[in-house]
């Protein structure tokens, strides 16, 4: 947790607003385009090295891609997928971290006061030292990005690089990138540079090309232009959503536990007040043993 | 050395208290002592696993962590209580399974006949040692451990289970939680303040031969071969 100038919109399990509402920032956002990807995996390099996450041991799993998942040392992966589309191999490369959403199912899960926050300019954001390990956040999280440090429990995931960003640099991903397949700026400027693209792609013959920013999770500060459409070819949702039995056992079912318990306790004392203790009668009461 | 009370000895009338469902000096032994302790073993673990559950369920009861030494000590205590809290309360079922089969006259006690008796209108004939509520309660907490326990492992190692399985849990151990929650309120509710004398079966072991024919008058004849006198 890095954002220290920045300010929070959102945090995870706020019993009230965290935001001043002064002033608007705007939300920023990471483009990724997948038609120009290579595979070359720099920005997977540039992510261990900017956020000092090490070395990790690969998994062979029969492509090019280093772990079959992200992990809570691995915050950027490049998914290779390889599929037949009217008799030609289609070789499809998606960068894989967390989206940053706009609602973000991660910190509408999480018990930890701070663990999770949300800043002004969109960033999602987790504070090791409030996080209590109970993964909550990888149970509302659509994309299966939330990673948990196998010794300390403590959930671990792209920041988008916001100690560069609070303090104007590109993610350390972007600045790698060899292809200029990856951006970063504001989201609008982001939406616009990939609504162009998918024009240009669908005029040259992908027609089925799309720019991924799904609007279950109110859109995402990381927008994907994915050359074939199909979201699911490239690992990702159809349309991800806050899981709905979360928002059930968040926003509906506490408000009505706390209140029964309050009913409860309130009606006991009325009970009291109305129908008094039962005693046994007084004339009945001898203690006297028969015998 | 020993003096004589109720014709009973003072060691005559400590044995008994030893035992269950015998009258010792003026007083019915209604919970031996080994009954009284497993009581008490899940009433601790009970709260125990409350006081560290509800500030991670949610943040207005946060305060609570305070009591464990943070958030971080709760998620770790939590899930270590209410494993103790179930295994106490599965001795504690097998420990009074055999009072609690339900009978043909407890099937009233399904019905509106509960809000006659809070009325303290109606009472049923014949209740023995536990009447339909109690035992309805038994059989709802020991269901209600049950729910807690499997969707509590769920979310104690949440990473070997899928997303679905992991939400589901969450939602169960909410639902039996509030329901138990709300049980729990009125059965001390109701074994303090709503009914004096009740308590002390908890405490000492033993009710008063009044209580005993007032509220069970079916088990006092059992204990004591009186006739129970009409209320």
């Amino acid at each position: 947790m890095a954002g220290q100038t920045l300010e929070i919109k959102r945090s995870s399990a706020a019993m009230w607003g965290t935001h001043t509402g002064i002033r608007t920032t705007p939300t920023v956002a990471k483009y990724i385009d997948t038609t120009t990807c290579i595979g070359c995996k720099a920005c997977e390099a540039a992510c261990q090295e900017w956020n000092d996450l090490g070395t990790v041991e690969t998994h062979q799993t029969g492509t090019y891609q280093t772990l079959p998942k992200l992990d809570a040392k691995f915050w950027n992966l490049i998914r290779f997928n390889e599929r037949e589309v009217d008799g030609g191999l289609m070789w499809m490369m998606r960068k894989d971290q967390c989206m940053h959403c706009a609602e973000p199912g991660c910190l509408e899960a999480c018990p930890a006061p701070g663990a999770i926050v949300q800043y002004g300019n969109g960033i999602v954001d987790v504070d090791p030292s409030k996080c209590i390990g109970c993964g909550y956040c990888a149970t509302g999280c659509p994309f299966d990005v939330p990673k948990f440090h196998v010794k300390t429990g403590k959930m671990a995931k792209c920041t988008l690089c916001v100690d560069r960003v609070e303090v104007g640099l590109e993610p350390a991903c972007v600045k790698a990138c060899p292809t200029g397949c990856l951006n970063f700026g504001t989201k609008d400027d982001m939406v616009a540079l990939g609504k162009a693209r998918v024009d240009q792609l669908n005029k040259s013959g992908f027609k089925e090309a799309m720019l991924y920013d799904p609007e279950g999770v109110g859109g995402t500060s990381v927008v994907t232009v994915l050359g074939h459409g199909h979201p699911e070819w490239y690992d990702l949702p159809v349309d991800p959503n806050v899981p709905v039995l979360v928002r059930l056992w968040k926003s509906v079912l506490r408000p009505v536990g706390v209140l029964a318990a309050l009913v409860t306790a309130i009606g006991t004392f009325a009970h009291y007040t109305k129908y008094g203790p039962i005693e046994p009668p007084s004339d009945g009461g001898s203690d006297e043993h028969p015998n | 050395m020993t003096t004589m009370a109720h014709g009973q000895t003072e060691m005559e009338i400590a044995a008994g208290r030893a035992r269950e469902n015998v009258v010792a000096g003026g007083a019915l032994v209604r919970h031996r002592r080994a009954s009284r302790l497993i009581h008490w073993s899940v009433a601790g673990t009970f709260f125990l696993s409350l006081l560290s559950g509800m500030p991670i369920w949610t943040p207005l009861f946060g305060w609570m962590a305070g009591l464990f030494g943070g958030l971080e000590v709760c998620r770790w205590l939590h899930p270590y209580a209410g494993s103790l809290f179930f295994i106490l309360s599965i001795l504690q079922f097998f420990h009074w399974l055999g009072d609690m089969r339900l009978t043909e006259g407890d099937r009233s006690w399904f019905g509106p006949k509960a809000f006659k008796y809070m009325h303290h209108e109606d009472f049923p004939a014949d209740p023995g040692k536990y009447n339909g509520g109690q035992k309805l309660f038994f059989w709802a907490v020991t269901l209600g451990a049950i729910g807690l326990l499997l969707s509590g492992l769920i979310m104690w190692f949440p990473l070997y289970f899928p997303q679905m399985i992991r939400e589901l849990a969450i939602l169960l151990h909410d639902i039996t939680f509030i329901l138990f929650l709300v049980a729990v309120i009125t059965h001390i509710y109701l074994g303090t303040a709503a009914e004096p004398g009740t308590f002390r079966a908890m405490t000492r072991g033993t009710v008063t031969r009044a209580w005993a024919r007032l509220h069970h008058p079916g088990w006092f004849q059992e204990v004591t071969g009186d006739e129970a006198r009409k209320r």
